[in-house]
């Protein structure tokens, strides 16, 4: 596999794709929140490794993140990033407290972070299991996620143990990038989607003609 | 880009992922390590010092981007200490390692990669004759690697900890 097996009109095929999942997925998160949150795909596009530095903020930024694996036709994880005090607000607003009231990460306000990551990470998961081929015979395609896990991580090293599958194989790897926007709060918010090698051979299946249809 | 320090007249090179930087004191020379290796490669007489963002263990002959691979990332290193010193740097330089976390729980042979770069990099620089002096590998945490040419020391942060050196 190489760095030209995603086609342009791929890549716009997965962008639309994720469009979709991102419109699916931002009334649940409002309903979730229980203010509007508008999700979006800012990005999808092939990242030579050298100029993965910064995509996320600064290299040495520590950044809340819940990240799930996935599995089924396609492999891979996608990862919610909190930046700055975001994930704290985001709390605030979860558990109906007044802006600021959190100021740590105990166990409940990690556990709201990852109820959050799995609603919007399946909203997308299932946006793309519906557009991902099929064999004959086969139904609608499941992509299983894992459980949501909460760490800290400096935002460049949380990019290279994302990627790391990708770059075994490939001199570009596919960043996948959402952005947040809630009525009346700052949500600083990255949804990264990161196929394994072998899930970016799956969506290199995709088929162009698609793009009119879905 | 090197960035200056004006308080300590410190300039600061980062190293992004698969390349790797050659600088004199006074210079930090920086890098965020997930699963990759960073090699710091050291001459205290000179004050000389290299840090290397490895991916992976073997090029398998591919050229095109040699700060990636571990065989080909070191020999770069030394050709351009080599140069920079106007003589073979080898027999004056140490060796510290810093990386190979592994974050997610996987089975995938790939999530091993940084145990591979590891064993990569600690055979090249046995082959070459290159003593390596500190090592600070494994976990599941990313690292923050800072090497002040003008010590040899190299700091280690992890996030939400202390810095500490190696």
């Amino acid at each position: 596999m190489n760095d030209s097996s995603l086609s342009d009109m791929q890549i716009r095929l997965l962008a639309t794709i994720f469009e979709r999942g991102a419109a699916a997925g931002s009334p649940a998160l409002s309903r979730w929140i229980g203010r509007p949150v508008r999700m979006s795909v800012s990005s999808v596009e092939l990242v030579e490794l050298g100029e993965l530095s910064g995509r996320l903020g600064p290299d040495d930024a520590t950044v809340a993140v819940c990240s799930m694996s996935f599995a089924g036709r396609l492999d891979g994880m996608v990862l919610l990033v909190f930046h700055g005090d975001s994930g704290l607000a985001l709390v605030d607003l979860l558990l109906r407290r007044p802006e600021g009231t959190t100021v740590e990460w105990s166990e409940l306000e990690r556990s709201a972070a990852c109820e959050t990551a799995n609603i919007v990470g399946c909203a997308y998961l299932n946006a793309l299991a519906a557009h991902l081929p099929r064999g004959s015979g086969e139904s609608v395609e499941t992509l299983i996620p894992s459980p949501p896990h909460f760490r800290h991580e400096f935002a460049g090293s949380l990019l290279e143990f994302a990627l790391m599958e990708q770059a075994l194989v490939l001199e570009r790897v596919l960043l996948i990038e959402s952005r947040f926007e809630a009525e009346g709060t700052k949500l600083d918010l990255t949804l990264l989607f990161a196929p394994s090698a072998e899930g970016l051979d799956a969506l290199a299946r995709l088929d162009p003609r698609d793009i009119g249809t879905i | 880009m090197p960035a200056s320090n004006p308080a300590e007249n410190t300039t600061e090179v980062f190293v992004p992922m698969g390349k790797w930087a050659v600088a004199q004191a006074p210079t930090l020379i920086r890098t965020l390590l997930g699963s990759c290796v960073g090699v710091v490669l050291y001459d205290r007489v000179s004050r000389w010092g290299s840090v290397a963002h490895i991916v992976l263990p073997d090029s398998r002959g591919d050229a095109k981007l040699p700060g990636k691979y571990a065989d080909t990332a070191i020999p770069a290193m030394l050709q351009d200490l080599d140069r920079a010193l106007g003589r073979r740097s080898v027999p004056r330089l140490c060796a510290k390692l810093v990386g190979g976390a592994s974050m997610f729980q996987s089975t995938s042979a790939a999530m091993n990669i940084g145990k591979q770069n590891h064993d990569a990099v600690e055979r090249i620089l046995a082959e070459l004759g290159i003593p390596i002096i500190a090592r600070d590998l494994g976990g599941e945490a990313g690292r923050r690697l800072t090497l002040d040419t003008a010590s040899g020391i190299v700091s280690i942060r992890v996030p939400g900890g202390a810095d500490h050196e190696i």
